[in-house]
C-alpha cells in the first residue's frame, strides 16, 4: 500500500489493470461504440484514477463511476479527486 | 508521443493475437486418414502413481495371435456396435442418429473404435491385484459370455474364474440412449482373504483434433466435489509433466469425469452416489503419439474375505451432448450437474434459459436459423427503451456537431477548457450525451451469452438455413475469392471470404456510421477499420453465427433509423 502511495505508476497491480483497460480500448470500446455520459469517459478516468489512486482506491472509484454512469445520472464533467499529500 | 506508440504497439500485438487464432485454427493438422491395416500398437496404460491404481497392459503385447475375440453387439434405437469379450472392451460405437456430414449417403458418426486403430477410444473394465499376488483379468483375459446382444433390459455377464477360487464378473445393461451400467464384482470362493482394486476406465490413442476456440472447452471434463474440471489436452500435457503423467486426480462422493469434444463425450461415473471413487487423467507419450485415460477406482483396494464378495457399481456415457438428455439423466439418475457437459460457461444462468427459449422456438418454427433470428429479434425488443434513449441523445449529439467544431477550433491549443466548454454547451442545449457506459455493460454478457449458445449447442448441428446454408455450424461454403464457383479454384484457407461474411461486413460498416465515433485518432483509425478485421476474422466461424451478427447489426440499424424518422417527424412538426 504504501509502495502503491509512494509510485503508483511503477506499481505491478496498477500495470497489470491499466493495461486491461487499454486493451478494451483498443479493441471492444470501437466495436461496441463509445456510450459514456462523463468527461473524462470511464476508461480514461479509470486510468487517471488507477495512476492518482492506487490499484485498489482506483478500481473502486472506477467501479463507483460506471455504476453513476446510466440514464438516470446527470453525466457532465466529473475528474478524478486528486490524490491527498 | 510515446505514449501514443506504446498504445499502437497494444494495438498491433492484439491484432496478431486475433490473426493467430485463425491461423492456427485454419492450418491445425487434420487427423490421419483411418487405416484399420496399420501395425496393431502396444499401447501401455499410463503408469499409475501407486500400485493399485492402473491395469497393467503388458501382456498384450507378448500375447501369441489367437483367435479373434469373441464380440457381444450392442444395439438400441440410438446406438450400434459391440464389446469385446477379450480384456472387457466397449471399443465399438456408433451413433447411429448423427451423420459425418450433411453429404446425402454420409456414414454414422463413430464414436469410440478399437484400440491399436489411430483413432482408437474405448472404455474398459477390470481389477488390479493390491495384494499383488491374486491373479486378476487382464486386456488379454477372455471372459465367459452369458446372455446377448446387449440391448435395453437385456443385460450380458462376463465372467472369468481365476484358479484360485475367485470368479470376477461384469453384469452390462443399457438403456435406450447413451448409459451403460457396469456392476462388478469378485466372489470370493478360496480360503483366503484377497485384496483387489475394481476400475472403469476410457482410454484415448491420441490428441483428437480439436476445434480450437476459445470459448469452446475441449479435452478432460467433470464435476468432482460440486466442482466443474476442465483440463485441455494441452494443459493435461504440461500438469502431468513430473508427475509420471498423472494430470489430475480428485476424490469425489458423486459426480462425473470424462473425455469432451464438441458435440460427443464419454464419462464414467458411480452407479450410486456415496460411492467415493478417484477419478484421474492420465498421458503419456508412446511412439510418438499422446495416449490419454481417463480412469475411475475407489481410492482403497477391497478386501475381501473368504465366501464374500466385493462389488462396484458404476455408469459409463458415450454419446451425443444433448440438452435435454443431460438434463434426464441428470434428474432421474441423480449425476449431478451432468448438463455442465455442454460448456455453458460463466455466463451458465443467462446461457442455459437462452439455450431453452431457442430451442423452444426451434420446435415451434421448424428451422433452427429462424429460431435465432426470432430469438434475437425478442431480445433487441426486450432492450429497446435502453436503446431508444440512447440514440435519441446520439440524435441531438449529431445535430450539436457544428457547434462542437466550433469550440474545437476555437480551443485548439487548450484542451482543459474545450472540455469545459463542450460540457457547458451539453447544459446549455440540455442532451444527455449517451445512455452511459452501464447499460452497455449489462448487454454484453447478454449477447455473449446468446452467442455462445449457438456455439456451443448440437442442436445447430447439421440444421440447414436457406439458399447455400446447409449446415448451421459450420462456415458458409460460398468463396469470394472463387467468384462464388465460377473460377474453379481451390482457395488457400486464409483466402477464404463467403458470402454471409460479406454481407455481415456490410451491416457492421453501416451501423457503425450511426455509431459516435471515439475521441481519439488512433481508437477512431482501429474504429473505421473494424468491419473489414470482423469480416476476415468471422470468415471461418459457423455460418449461424455470422448470421446471428448480421442479423444483430441489422436490427440495431433498422431500430436506429427507426427512432432517427420519429425524431425528424417530431421536429418537422413542430416547425
Amino acid at each position: 500500500m504504501s509502495f502503491a502511495r509512494l509510485n503508483p505508476r511503477a506499481n505491478p497491480g496498477v500495470m497489470a489493470l491499466k493495461g486491461a483497460v487499454r486493451t478494451y480500448q483498443y479493441t471492444l470500446r470501437p466495436f461496441i461504440g463509445a456510450h459514456c455520459r462523463h468527461w473524462p469517459s470511464c476508461s480514461e478516468y479509470a486510468l487517471e484514477a488507477l495512476d492518482t489512486h492506487g490499484a485498489i482506491k482506483g478500481t473502486a472509484l472506477t467501479a463507483w463511476r460506471i455504476l453513476r454512469c446510466n440514464p438516470w445520472n446527470r453525466g457532465g464533467y466529473d475528474p478524478v479527486p486528486p490524490a491527498r499529500t | 508521443m510515446d505514449q501514443k506508440r506504446l498504445l499502437a504497439a497494444i494495438a498491433i500485438s492484439v491484432g496478431i493475437m486475433l490473426v493467430f487464432d485463425v491461423w492456427n485454427r485454419t492450418h491445425a493438422p487434420t487427423p490421419a486418414p483411418q487405416t484399420t491395416a496399420s501395425a496393431p500398437a502396444t499401447p501401455s496404460a499410463p503408469p499409475a502413481p501407486t500400485t493399485a491404481a492402473t491395469p497393467g497392459d503388458t501382456v498384450a503385447s507378448t500375447a501369441t495371435p489367437r483367435a479373434e475375440a469373441q464380440r457381444v453387439q450392442i444395439e438400441n434405437p440410438r446406438v450400434s456396435g459391440s464389446v469385446s469379450a477379450r480384456g472387457l472392451m466397449l471399443d465399438t460405437l456408433i451413433l447411429t442418429t448423427y451423420r459425418e456430414t450433411v453429404q446425402p449417403g454420409s456414414l454414422p458418426v463413430q464414436l469410440l473404435a478399437p484400440r491399436g486403430r489411430p483413432e482408437g477410444y474405448f472404455a474398459q473394465w477390470g481389477w488390479t491385484a493390491a495384494d499383488g499376488r491374486t491373479r486378476v483379468p487382464d486386456s488379454d483375459t477372455d471372459f465367459t459370455v452369458t446372455g446377448g446382444p446387449l440391448a435395453p433390459g437385456r443385460d450380458v455377464t462376463f465372467t472369468w474364474e481365476n484358479g484360485q477360487g475367485l470368479t470376477f464378473r461384469a453384469v452390462m445393461s443399457l438403456d435406450e440412449n447413451y448409459m451403460v451400467t457396469v456392476r462388478q464384482s469378485v466372489q470370493n470362493a478360496g480360503t483366503e482373504q484377497v485384496s483387489v482394486l475394481p476400475w472403469a476406465r476410457i482410454r484415448r490413442e491420441r490428441t483428437p483434433h480439436v476445434a480450437g476456440y476459445y470459448v469452446l472447452h475441449e479435452g478432460y471434463v467433470g464435476v468432482l466435489n460440486g466442482r466443474l474440471t476442465e483440463i485441455t489436452y494441452a494443459n493435461g500435457k504440461k500438469e502431468g509433466e513430473g508427475r509420471a503423467g498423472l494430470a489430475s486426480q480428485v476424490e469425489s462422493p458423486d459426480g462425473w469425469a470424462g473425455f469432451t469434444d464438441k458435440y460427443w463425450l464419454t464419462a464414467l461415473m458411480p452407479a450410486d452416489n456415496g460411492t467415493r471413487l478417484t477419478h484421474a487423467l492420465r498421458h503419456v507419450t508412446d511412439s510418438g503419439t499422446d495416449r490419454w485415460q481417463a480412469d475411475m477406482a475407489p481410492p482403497a483396494a477391497q478386501q475381501i474375505a473368504p465366501g464374500a464378495t466385493g462389488e462396484l457399481a458404476t455408469r459409463l456415457f458415450a454419446g451425443a451432448k444433448e440438452v435435454a438428455l443431460l438434463d434426464s439423466y441428470q434428474s432421474r439418475l441423480n449425476i449431478r450437474d451432468f448438463d455442465k457437459a455442454v460448456d455453458f460457461g460463466w455466463f451458465y444462468f443467462i446461457t442455459k434459459p437462452f439455450f431453452y427459449a431457442i430451442d423452444w422456438l426451434f420446435h415451434a418454427t421448424g428451422n433452427f436459423g429462424i429460431s435465432i433470428l426470432v430469438f434475437t429479434f425478442a431480445l433487441k425488443l426486450a432492450f429497446f427503451p435502453l436503446a431508444n434513449r440512447a440514440y435519441h441523445s446520439m440524435a441531438k449529439m449529431k445535430a450539436l456537431g457544428p457547434k462542437m467544431q466550433e469550440l474545437k477550433e476555437r480551443y485548439k491549443d487548450d484542451p482543459t477548457n474545450l472540455q469545459k466548454e463542450m460540457m457547458g454547451l451539453y447544459k446549455a442545449e440540455k442532451v444527455n450525451p449517451a445512455s452511459g457506459c452501464l447499460p452497455i455493460l449489462l448487454q454484453i454478457p447478454v449477447f455473449f451469452s446468446l452467442y455462445k449458445v449457438l456455439f456451443v449447442t448440437i442442436e445447430m448441428r447439421h440444421a440447414p438455413f436457406f439458399g447455400w446454408i446447409r449446415d448451421l455450424s459450420a462456415p458458409d461454403p460460398t468463396n469470394l475469392f472463387t467468384a462464388f464457383g465460377l473460377i474453379p479454384w481451390d482457395a488457400p484457407a486464409f483466402l477464404h471470404m463467403p458470402a454471409w461474411a460479406l454481407i455481415m461486413g456490410v451491416t457492421m460498416f453501416i451501423q457503425q456510421k450511426l455509431n459516435p465515433q471515439p475521441p481519439d485518432p488512433i481508437q477512431a483509425k482501429i474504429f473505421a477499420w473494424m468491419p473489414v478485421i470482423f469480416t476476415f476474422m468471422l470468415a471461418s466461424f459457423p455460418a449461424g453465427l455470422i448470421i446471428y451478427w448480421a442479423w444483430n447489426n441489422l436490427l440495431s440499424v433498422a431500430q436506429q433509423w427507426w427512432i432517427m424518422r420519429g425524431d425528424r417527424a417530431k421536429k418537422s412538426a413542430a416547425a
